[in-house]
């Protein structure tokens, strides 16, 4: 099969089970394995919505003995007489069902059929509640911002369906819990900000709990034949239905002032962002452990009190920078990190979800809170207000339902991996948990999140995207070859349990299987590796490094691993840089590393902390494609006498007078008029009879863009910019330096293209050295 | 004399046919009753009348009773001095005084039982007259020297040396009680606007009355240390008029009790508003008594009683279970009209939970203000919250007010159970009337001290209003208002569903709120040089030696200070001056001045003669009740009782002269009650010796004996018992003269004053009890009550039915005159509550009844002849 013909076997591969493999053949031999330089992996997308649906059977998965309990699947073989079915995973014979009695060759249920590889089981166990939604609202905003917060959030109760619980706790200088239940005044319980609160305090504090204070057996007050406990439990006080509290929670929010404490000239407003979380968290904690929530915080500035806190009030303070905590001189980051975490942790505990939003032109403490959206399979959103559209546009979307219009999220999920003998599973990069669990699946290695077969996600969404890594587990050699019917199948089967909007617990079933490869040096391995998809699974372990190791030694990773790819699949005399050749799937993966090594996810020091802890959370939530953006962006231009856009160079010398160009990062959309463009729209021309395509020509990478733009979610910053701008900076920041101040020197480049300030190599430079290097067999 | 027998003559067997026992008959009611005291009349009290022993002002002695003049002439035949003596009529005004008479005569007389025993009309005698040298004041007022009701001294005449002093063994202290009525209006003290302020350069004393002008009026001399000042340039001149101002008639100088508007340099700060700031028990116990609902009513109601001229005045609400709840109120012009309640359960630290609107203007939000309070109730209809963190409640509110000042308003049902403060259900049954009964009347958690003294620096006085049922520990939380100037209101086992209750404490709590308390007070009191204020009694924070401070001042309290003398002084009288510098809860800043002028004297019988009995009742009372609380209940009864001892004892070493023999007792006639006093006070529910009295209503009452005006605390240590069934004709009607309700003679508090058929109204002051004997008639019952069936009748807590007859008339018109505190010649809010007691009914009310009977044996106490007896044979032997 061509190159061409494969990337389309993948892409429906892709459609139909969500999924993209680094290798598509899987080495047989760990020795094998290990010369793959790229580990054997998946991009898998559980709950992603097919073109044509994903087929939903509503009775309970038939399932393997205990304690392999791998789901019937398209790979089992089925003995259709003896009702008998054998797990590949396990070998272990199982009946099946008195109820496929009726089974044969010609009625076979959905989940056999081979083009079922993806399947999905409404099953009986019903939801505990409704799902939940707590807002917890920053008070200390500008009115305008707070104001059309406060809009976003009853807009959103629109779209909650109205059996949904809903909460509210407001904070700034104090946390407050608003009693939404309570009829006969507005009420509210008010936490200091300053305070690290334990779970059981908050529970307490809320009257969820018994207080020892009023513990019964008190012997004055307690009356005899009284319970002491509080009227109602938090269902019946803080959360209750949109349907029942809509206009008590409205009134709330419509009522909702700055918070009223005083803020000096010279001073941040006093804001304890960590409280309102912890006490957030302790009060879904009591009532609803491992029932859907999500704890949407809206934050309009950072942390400046308490536990959580991130800079000081005092505005001569700045906010960290990348370099302060290079030089490891804040003294809040490590507080906060460790407070955040461990609320973090203890949030994904109860299987609950933390969106963040801010919105402020300056960071929140995004870095610090990171592992609340990452640990819990939350959003995090990064505006500079709650004004703009961006913001808006990204919380509805967040709503966003599905065919049957229940909401397109799913809760309290666990991916669980079931491999055959040969691989096992080393770990999963992406917004979730370890569930800590072992079995035979589970790898010696650790790549991502390991040690286990099973990870939760609190929050999970169709788009939410994770890359598992495995091992090669057999030696290869005489099992391998003794089965004598054809390629054996290495299988890999993914089961996503989660509680679904509509309020019963799904499990979507996934199973992949994909040939061994046969004797020691089978070029079939090579053949199916899938460059896109290793680029981003590479991406998303070098991002993952990076959170824990200093950059350079990543970048010196990235490098390595990238050369002993090279060195070992690509063709070449020993030490002759110019017989350096790659086979076609394997031609753009350089590309992609030489962009990788120069993205804001590892080039952290031009970006603040919180867009970094904003850009990896995005790149950690999204598939192949979006993640290919991300990392490579793409460039159009448009100019007369061409029909729509023309993909260009990610490179300076796209930059032409007469062009416009379409970049898109992922994050920002931007569309750069050429220095003539610029000058002709500035005239007008597009106004005069006459020039009507030139009109055109300035409108269709508008609509493209608008194209782009609808189902991008966080919407991406939209930007349009002339040559010489001041917001041009955004494309040359992305553009390969083929032109730089260093090179104009040599000539030899078109005297229109842009020459970008960098001291960046050039993607030339890049792949010359990477050939010397490759070709020398020193790595 | 015989009074004339009325128509409606309750006593009279033939009034009534078919009664087979004619009670009311002479002897045979009761086999004790002094033959010749009974006259042919009913229920006459058995001691006889009123017996006067010295010649008192005319308008200030009440001729109550007939046969006054029958006892005098008894006295006159037992040659104790009867003779009338030279009228001093008037403190400061001065009689043609031979120099042998110049103060006041000791007239001894036996107190035994058949001598010229104590007799409670004696209580509504005023003190011996004070006897200035002539010319003592600088001008004629008659109103130059302080009248009792505002200072009274234990010795109206006072030892010019301590030795003397100390000889004497009375005790010298003033029990101060600087305002006589809840209002202003009530009592009309003259106010000095002027804002020139006369004052002694060194000692600080203001000029009054007993000044002296020389050099031509343009300095004046003081009389406390006798430093010439100058007289200040506008004494004579009214800059805002223009005019000269005759300095004859400015009030400093014609009254010791008056007022200064003070200026500038008396101000630390611009002065307070009024604030009060309630906390309500919102627990199960303060919801479902009734008491959230009857206190947010009662403000509600009383909004426009609560002083607010300046319209300055602000109002706070906290509401407390195991959490604190906040409520912010919105001014009447502002977005919102609704009240949000704030909820704060951390109660490590208590903190504020916002800025805004938790102290709001009366004026500015007083419609909001009602709506919450109309809804207060609702909001906590349904708890089921069992806490109190009241201590947390306190220290929240006091973080609310402190950067001003202001009352708390504490309501509770609870004992704080949790939080700050918290308290310990420590009360056993076991323990009363033990030795460790004594820990239980000591607070529990150093908290309430401490925390009152904090209060007290940053102007904040609390009040508590206690309900409970239940072992609340008022001992420890009585320590609120005693430090800060405050009350303890204990209103035990309240519950609104009992209409008495709720009339009761709505109406107690409403006056409270009207009455035109003091603000960032102190108190000091100066002296003629030689004498020193030694020791301070009263609910008050004692801040330096010689400065008592309220954060507010009651007008229904009383003070004692105790007066040492440290040289011999050598003025023909001394001075005593009182200057409280307050807020008025108008915003005013002001001094009120009171000065006190007493005769000095080297001889022992004079300083007798002029001892003040219930003065010094008043001392040993503050002085009991600081033993009990520091030694415990046995040491201060036989504290009191060794001094009463001691001062018998003395007096009969230095001053007895003649024998009385035959089991007489001789002491002063002036000082006669003083046995049946000092008895009264060791009988009294806070000191009494029991098991069966429950620490709480102990803890209150030791309040009560420390803050209670000197009227009020005499009534309550020894009770006013009136026997109704057959009062005098006008009793119980308006006087002709001035419409007052003219009473029925007072009895001795002794069952033998009690007749079978008869009724009485039995009253200290706190609590009035309706005695109904066994044999009452039915119609006596019937005309009363409104049925003859008395057993009909709902004993305990009750109130009169108004029925059209005339003994009911009267008979409520005289337990209405019976509370009436401004009769008495002070201010207070307390109703006392009505209990019905029938002689045959219910045993444990009857024997509470009976506890106030002092003058009987009763429980573990001796009868006042036992005990006069007692003190006989310690001072014979
Ligand atoms: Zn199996
Ligand atoms: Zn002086």
């Amino acid at each position: 099969m061509d190159y061409e013909a494969l990337k389309e076997q993948w892409s429906d591969i892709e459609d139909r089970d969500g999924i993209r493999l680094s290798w598509n053949t899987f080495p047989s031999s760990r020795m094998e394995a290990s010369r793959l330089v790229v580990p054997i992996g998946a991009l898998y997308t559980p709950l992603k919505e097919k073109t044509d649906g994903t087929p939903l059977l509503t009775y309970e998965p038939v399932t393997c003995k205990p304690p392999c309990r791998a789901v019937l699947n398209p790979f089992c073989q089925v003995d259709m007489r003896a009702r008998i079915w054998i797990c590949p995973f396990c070998l272990q014979r199982n009946n099946l069902p008195p109820h496929y009695k009726d089974i044969s060759e010609s009625a076979i249920p959905p989940e056999l059929h081979p083009s079922n590889t993806t399947i999905e089981y409404r099953l009986s166990r019903p939801a505990p509640t409704p799902p939940i939604f707590v807002f917890v609202v920053d008070t200390c905003q500008e009115e305008d911002s707070l104001k059309a917060l406060k809009d976003s959030i009853i807009m959103s109760l629109q779209l909650l369906p109205a059996h949904a619980l809903v909460g509210l706790i407001t904070y700034g200088t104090m946390a407050q819990v608003h009693e939404i239940g309570y009829t006969e005044c507005a009420k509210s319980y008010v936490f200091r900000g300053n305070k690290d609160y334990t779970a059981k305090q908050v529970q307490e504090m809320l009257g969820l709990i018994q207080a020892p204070g009023a513990r019964p057996g008190m012997p004055p007050q307690q009356q005899p034949g009284r319970p002491a406990a509080p009227v109602g439990g938090a269902q019946a006080r803080f959360l209750l239905p949109i349907q029942q509290c809509e206009v008590q929670l409205t009134n709330a929010l419509e009522g909702l002032q700055r918070d009223p404490w005083p803020v000096a000239n010279d001073k941040r407003a006093i804001r304890c962002t960590g409280v309102a979380l912890s006490v957030a968290v302790g009060l879904l904690e009591t009532s609803f452990q491992n029932s859907g929530a999500r704890v949407m915080l809206f934050t309009g500035g950072p942390a400046t009190e308490g536990p959580g806190m991130v800079v000081g009030p005092e505005l001569k303070e700045q906010i960290r920078s990348h370099h302060d905590i290079d030089r490891d001189n804040i003294k809040y980051y490590k507080k906060a990190l460790k407070f955040y975490d461990a609320l973090a942790k203890r949030t994904a505990h109860n299987g609950h979800v933390i969106d963040v939003f801010a919105g402020c032109l300056d960071q929140v403490g995004l870095l610090e809170m990171k592992g609340l959206p990452n640990s819990t399979g939350g959003h995090m959103i990064l505006t500079d207000s709650f004004t703009s559209s961006m913001y808006k546009q990204s919380f509805a979307k967040i709503f966003d339902t599905d065919a049957e219009g229940n909401l397109a999220m799913g809760f309290n999920a666990s991916l669980e991996v079931l491999t055959t003998k040969e691989l096992k599973v080393t770990g999963l990069i992406g917004h979730a948990v370890s569930l800590n669990k072992k079995s035979s699946s589970v790898g010696e290695t650790e790549c991502g999140i390991g040690n286990t077969c099973s990870w939760k996600m609190c929050g999970i969404d169709p788009a939410a995207s994770y890359s598992l890594y495995f091992e090669i587990a057999g030696q290869g050699g005489p099992a391998a070859a003794s089965m004598q019917q054809g390629p054996q199948k290495g299988l890999i089967q993914f089961l996503t349990y989660y509680q679904h909007s509509a309020g019963q617990y799904h499990l979507r079933v996934t199973t992949v299987g994909r040939n061994m490869s046969g004797p020691s040096g089978d070029p079939a391995i090579a053949q199916s590796f899938d460059q896109e998809a290793a680029a981003v699974l590479m991406s998303r372990i070098a991002v993952f490094k990076a959170e824990v190791d200093d950059g350079p030694d990543v970048l010196r990773w990235v490098d390595r691993m990238l050369i002993r790819l090279c060195a070992r699949f690509a063709e070449y005399r020993k030490d002759d840089p110019t017989s350096f050749r790659l086979e076609k799937n394997f031609t753009l993966y350089p590309q992609f590393m030489f962009h990788l090594r120069r993205s804001q996810f590892l080039q952290i020091f031009n970006n603040s902390p919180d867009e970094t802890a904003f850009n990896r959370h995005v790149l950690d939530h999204e598939d192949v494609g979006n993640s290919l953006v991300m990392i490579q962006p793409t460039l159009d231009s448009y100019t007369f006498d061409q029909d729509g856009a023309v993909p260009v160079l990610l490179d300076s010398t796209s930059i032409q007078p007469q062009t416009i160009l379409l970049l898109d990062t992922f994050f920002h959309i931007l569309i750069f008029h050429g220095e003539t463009m610029a000058e002709w729209r500035k005239a007008g021309y597009q106004e005069m009879e006459g020039y009507e395509n030139f009109k055109e020509l300035l409108e269709t990478p508008k609509e493209d863009a608008r194209e782009l733009i609808q189902d991008r979610f966080p919407l991406p910053r939209f930007i349009v910019c002339d040559a010489g701008g001041s917001q041009a900076r955004f494309l040359l920041a992305k553009l390969n330096p083929s032109t730089t101040h260093t090179s104009s020197s040599y000539g030899g480049v078109a005297q229109s293209a842009q020459t970008i300030f960098t001291d960046d190599v050039s993607l030339q430079t890049f792949m010359d050295h990477l050939m010397k290097l490759a070709v020398s067999g020193t790595s | 004399g015989a009074a004339p027998v009325g128509a409606a003559s309750y006593g009279q067997p033939a009034s009534y046919g078919g009664q087979q026992v004619p009670y009311g008959a002479p002897g045979s009611a009761d086999p004790n009753a002094t033959p010749i005291a009974q006259p042919a009349g009913y229920g006459q009290p058995q001691y006889g009348q009123p017996q006067p022993l010295y010649e008192a002002p005319q308008q200030g002695y009440p001729v109550q009773t007939p046969g006054v003049a029958g006892v005098t002439q008894q006295f006159g035949q037992m040659g104790v001095g009867a003779q009338p003596l030279p009228a001093a009529q008037q403190p400061g005004l001065q009689g043609g005084l031979a120099p042998a008479q110049r103060l006041n005569p000791l007239v001894p007389v036996d107190i035994s039982a058949q001598g010229a025993p104590f007799h409670v009309s004696d209580l509504d005698l005023p003190p011996p007259p004070i006897i200035l040298p002539p010319n003592s004041s600088v001008t004629p007022s008659p109103h130059s020297n302080c009248p009792p009701k505002y200072v009274r001294s234990t010795l109206n005449a006072m030892p010019t040396t301590s030795s003397l002093l100390k000889k004497s063994k009375l005790p010298f202290a003033l029990i101060i009680q600087p305002y006589a009525t809840l209002h202003d209006a009530e009592d009309d003290v003259p106010v000095q606007y002027d804002q020139v302020i006369a004052r002694c350069r060194r000692c600080r004393t203001y000029i009054n009355p007993f000044a002296s002008f020389l050099d031509h009026s343009h300095r004046w001399r003081c009389n406390m240390c006798n430093l010439t000042n100058d007289v200040p340039q506008s004494f004579d001149w009214d800059g805002a008029k223009q005019q000269s101002v005759d300095r004859w008639q400015r009030p400093e100088l014609n009254y010791a009790v008056s007022e200064f508007v003070a200026p500038q340099e008396y101000m630390v700060r611009a002065p307070q508003p009024l604030i009060y700031l309630f906390i309500f028990d919102v627990s199960y116990a303060g919801v479902t008594s009734g008491l959230l609902a009857t206190s947010a009513r009662c403000i509600l109601e009383s909004l426009d009683r609560i002083p607010n001229t300046d319209r300055r005045t602000r109002l706070g609400f906290m509401a407390v279970d195991s959490s604190l709840h906040y409520f912010q109120i919105p001014r009447d012009e502002g977005e919102s009209s609704d009240s949000r309640m704030l909820v704060v359960s951390d109660l490590d630290e208590p903190f504020l939970p916002t800025p805004d609107d938790l102290l709001v203007n009366l004026s500015e939000a007083r419609s909001n203000i009602e709506t919450f309070l109309g809804r207060l109730q609702g909001m906590f209809a349904s708890t089921q919250n069992s806490g109190s963190a009241m201590g947390s409640a306190l220290r929240a509110g006091h973080k609310l007010i402190s950067h001003v000042g202001g009352k708390m308003v504490v309501l509770s049902a609870s004992l704080p159970n949790t939080g700050f403060g918290k308290l310990d259900m420590r009360e056993d049954k076991k323990l009363l009337g033990t030795s460790k009964e004594n820990a239980l009347l000591q607070t529990q958690n150093s908290f309430y001290k401490s925390f009152a003294v904090e209060c007290s620096k940053t102007q904040v006085s609390i009040d508590m209003f206690l309900f409970s049922a239940q072992y609340q520990d008022v001992a420890s939380l009585s320590n609120l208002p005693r430090y800060t100037g405050g009350q303890t209101y204990f209103y035990p086992a309240w519950n609104a569903a009992r209409t008495e209750d709720a009339i009761k404490f709505g109406t107690e709590f409403s006056d409270y709120l009207s009455a035109e308390i003091g603000l960032e007070a102190v108190l000091r009191v100066r002296t003629t040089t030689g004498l020193r204020p030694s020791a301070f009694y009263g609910n008050f924070f004692n801040r330096s030696s010689d400065l008592c401070a309220f954060p507010a001042m009651p007008r229904d309290q009383a003070y004692v200070v105790e007066i040492a003398i440290d040289e011999s002084v050598t003025k023909a009288f001394a001075c005593l001056q009182v200057g409280v510098l307050h807020t008025t809860c108008n915003g005013e800043r002001r001094i009120r001045v009171l000065t006190l002028s007493i005769p000095t004297t080297q001889n022992l019988a004079e300083v007798y003669a002029s001892a003040d009995q219930q003065a010094i009742t008043a001392y040993f009372a503050h002085k009991a009740v600081e033993r009990a609380l520091s030694s415990g209940l046995d040491a201060a009864r036989d504290a009191v009782q060794a001094k009463m001892i001691e001062l018998l004892q003395t007096y009969r070493k230095e001053l007895g002269g003649g024998n009385m023999g035959g089991g007489g007792l001789q002491f002063p006639g002036n000082l006669r009650g003083m046995p049946m006093l000092f008895l009264g006070l060791m009988k009294n529910l806070g000191l009494r010796k029991s098991a069966q009295i429950p620490t709480d209503l102990r803890s209150a009452a030791l309040c009560l004996l420390s803050t209670l005006p000197l009227p009020l605390l005499m009534q309550y240590i020894y009770p006013r018992l009136y026997s109704l069934h057959d009062m005098p004709d006008d009793a119980g009607l308006p006087h002709p003269d001035h419409g007052a309700i003219v009473m029925p003679p007072a009895l001795n508090l002794t069952s033998g004053n009690l007749v079978p058929y008869g009724l009485y109204l039995l009253d200290d002051g706190q609590t009035q009890f309706l005695w109904l004997g066994r044999d009452a008639v039915p119609a006596l019952i019937n005309d009363v009550f409104g049925t003859g069936d008395k057993n009909a009748l709902k004993q305990g807590k009750t109130s009169l039915p108004v029925l059209d007859s005339e003994m009911n008339e009267r008979v409520r018109a005289v337990v209405e005159k019976s509370r009436d505190h401004r009769g008495k010649g002070c201010g207070s809010v307390i109703v006392p509550p009505l209990y019905l007691i029938r002689e045959d009914g219910e045993p444990s009310l009857r024997l509470w009844a009976q506890t106030l009977l002092v003058e009987d044996r009763a429980d573990q106490g001796v009868s006042g002849a036992q005990f006069l007896g007692v003190l006989r044979e310690k001072v014979v032997s």
